[in-house]
């Protein structure tokens, strides 16, 4: 499988990921998570688990178990350490946690390996299992520039007992860390269905398949129908730009059937946007890669007006097939788009409805922010990169007294 | 008296944050003058990796967060000084801190910017199982190496060597190469990105074969 990487970075690139995991081959290697299947975490690990046992350092994955009450816990957390709320956990809460994660300790078995990855609040706890002579990493994928104090306050009951965490960025460092936190990006799959390469006639079908005109100038933003990712914003800038450009709307996500919220998100921007001809609310089951790599290969402008972000994934996978990216100028999106260079970074409605304006009067523009996105992802943001990453990260730690 | 072999080499590196953010000008110097020297490693000569292959306004995030914070004297007065001149990062960053100093008090200092997050690199100087012992094997591990090899042995090679000439001008000097060596020496890392000066340098070293 990693040959078929070749192509994308380089036989050499390659080559020194074998000559690094030769350092690193005597290593049991553990990824936990709470998911096999859904979510950016379960994606890369999907790819990331095979590409190292492939280079020879055997790694597994294993997932931790848990029922409703748990996971409705640890999805507060998660959005407690996104944004500060009001309303907080209870301690009934806190110990159906431990409880849960006692549990697990039983199930997942972790003694047999040197370097454990925990990714993630949900199975964070188990590092009360870490024995001497392992070293363990909290892999964070979450924006935590501004928790909320307490959902903090009981990461770092388990965070500080880590060898290394690694976030995103460093403004998602909260203060107080005394281990050592690194920063690493996370990645997209050139090899995933989502970012394969597609014919003309394939985009074409599929455009049309959902009724869009393939000729006529696309925008589209990809994302959950989720407040936070400020689909209304979009909607407003499209109102704005389609006083002088005749295009059209593409908002394409999902949502679950146990997501309320999501579904009500859908609804009130399917009424806002009733009788708009040119505007298009699609709700596609989680699997519809092919359909996802088709509206972004399709798309004239690519959008992501989020008004807070982790690191968006399809704001790389956009500017992997070479599309301009207008993007809010907050989390991740930051640090993927160069401002005027590899998209353009906004602040506001009135920001993404100039910008977009700008891009759909200049061809030119267009492919030369959209060949420097393609170059940018190429080199910075490709799973390769991120598999190196972590191997110069093991290094380090065995080679590291504590 | 027989020639070394050319080891061939690559940098690798994680970013690791110091811990340390500033929101202000005064505080920015007063880090500098203190901060672990991988940190201004990081921040000048990672930094032209990263962004090898983008025409950045700046090549090095010292300048590029003067320029975000417009502070476009101090962006400008940074951004000339070149890393690639140095082979001591001490002595770079008594550079560094002398132009922010002596330019300082022709700003207004805010105290709330947007913060400056100082990152070291956590390197990894890896041995890439190739030699040469002549020029024809050395063309066969240039067209073998990566752009992290390329950038060790052009560039972060002179600092762990503490020497100013980059390791395949010095080495090729050592088998006689003299010309391919200067011609090598003389290459722009900021005209090209890190794949065309790959090109460059073998089109240099199969020249006149």
């Amino acid at each position: 499988m990693i040959e078929k990487y070749i192509p994308f970075v380089g036989e050499e690139a390659i080559a020194e990921l074998f000559v690094l995991s030769k350092k690193l081959k005597n290593l049991r290697i553990l990824h936990i998570n709470s998911t096999r299947k859904g979510g950016g975490v379960a994606e890369i690990l999907h790819r990331l688990v095979p590409l190292m046992n492939e280079l020879g350092i055997k790694t597994d994955w294993q997932i931790i178990e848990g029922d409703e009450k748990f996971f409705k816990f640890t999805k507060k957390l998660h959005n407690l350490l996104h944004i500060p709320c009001e309303s907080c956990f209870d301690s009934s809460e806190i110990v159906y946690y431990l409880k849960i994660t006692y549990e697990n300790c039983e199930k997942i078995n972790t003694e047999n390996y040197d370097i454990v990855f925990v990714h993630d609040p949900q199975p964070m706890g188990l590092i009360i299992k870490k024995i001497p002579g392992q070293k363990w990493i909290w892999r964070c994928h979450v924006d935590t520039s501004t928790p909320d104090p307490r959902a903090w306050a009981f990461l770092e009951n388990f965070l500080n007992a880590y060898d290394a965490c690694i976030f995103h960025m460093p403004e998602f460092i909260y203060e107080g860390i005394v281990i050592p936190a690194y920063t690493i990006r996370p990645s997209i799959d050139p090899l995933h269905p989502k970012n394969i390469d597609l014919s003309e006639e394939e985009i074409k079908n599929t455009l049309t398949r959902f009724g869009i005109d393939p000729e006529k100038p696309i925008l589209l933003q990809v994302s959950r129908f989720d407040r936070l990712k400020d689909p209304f914003g979009v909607l407003k800038a499209f109102k704005i730009v389609k006083k002088k450009y005749d295009c059209q709307l593409i908002l394409v996500g999902s949502f679950a059937s146990d997501d309320p919220e999501g579904e009500e998100v859908y609804k009130e921007l399917l009424n806002l946007a009733a009788g708009e001809k040119d505007v298009f609310i699609l709700n596609l089951p989680p699997d519809s890669h092919k359909e996802i790599n088709a509206f972004q290969r399709g798309a004239t402008v690519v959008i992501q007006k989020s008004l807070k972000e982790g690191f968006g994934l399809v704001v790389s996978e956009a500017m992997w097939k070479a599309k301009p990216v207008v993007g809010s100028n907050v989390g991740g999106i930051k640090r993927q788009i160069v401002h005027g260079i590899t998209g353009y970074l906004v602040n506001s409605v009135e920001g993404a409805a100039f910008r977009i304006r700008q891009l759909l009067a200049n061809a030119e523009i267009r492919n030369l922010l959209g060949n420097h996105a393609k170059e940018r992802v190429k080199h910075r943001f490709l799973i390769i990169r991120h598999l190196r990453d972590y191997l110069v990260l093991i290094n380090s730690l065995i080679n590291t007294r504590f | 008296m027989s020639i070394a072999p050319f080891v061939f080499k690559a940098e690798l590196w994680i970013p690791q944050y110091t811990g340390i953010k500033v929101t202000s000008v005064r505080d920015f110097i007063q880090t500098l003058k203190i901060i672990d020297k991988y940190s201004i490693f990081y921040h000048m000569y990672v930094n032209i990796f990263n962004y090898h292959n983008l025409p950045v306004y700046y090549t090095n995030s010292f300048a590029h967060w003067f320029y975000k914070n417009n502070y476009l004297l101090l962006a400008e007065k940074i951004s000339i000084i070149d890393p690639l001149d140095y082979y001591d990062l001490e002595e770079l960053r008594k550079d560094l801190v002398q132009t922010l100093e002596s330019n300082y008090n022709q700003i207004i200092d805010k105290h709330d910017l947007q913060p400056f997050y100082f990152i070291k690199a956590d390197r990894c100087i890896l041995e890439c199982d190739r030699k040469a012992t002549n020029l024809e094997e050395f063309i066969e591990g240039i067209k073998a190496s990566s752009i992290n090899s390329l950038f060790y042995h052009l560039v972060t090679s002179k600092i762990q060597n503490r020497t100013s000439v980059n390791d395949y001008t010095a080495w090729l000097i050592s088998i006689g190469e003299a010309k391919k060596a200067e011609a090598i020496n003389k290459l722009d890392l900021y005209a090209m990105n890190l794949y065309e000066i790959k090109k460059e340098i073998i089109k240099i070293l199969e020249s006149g074969r």
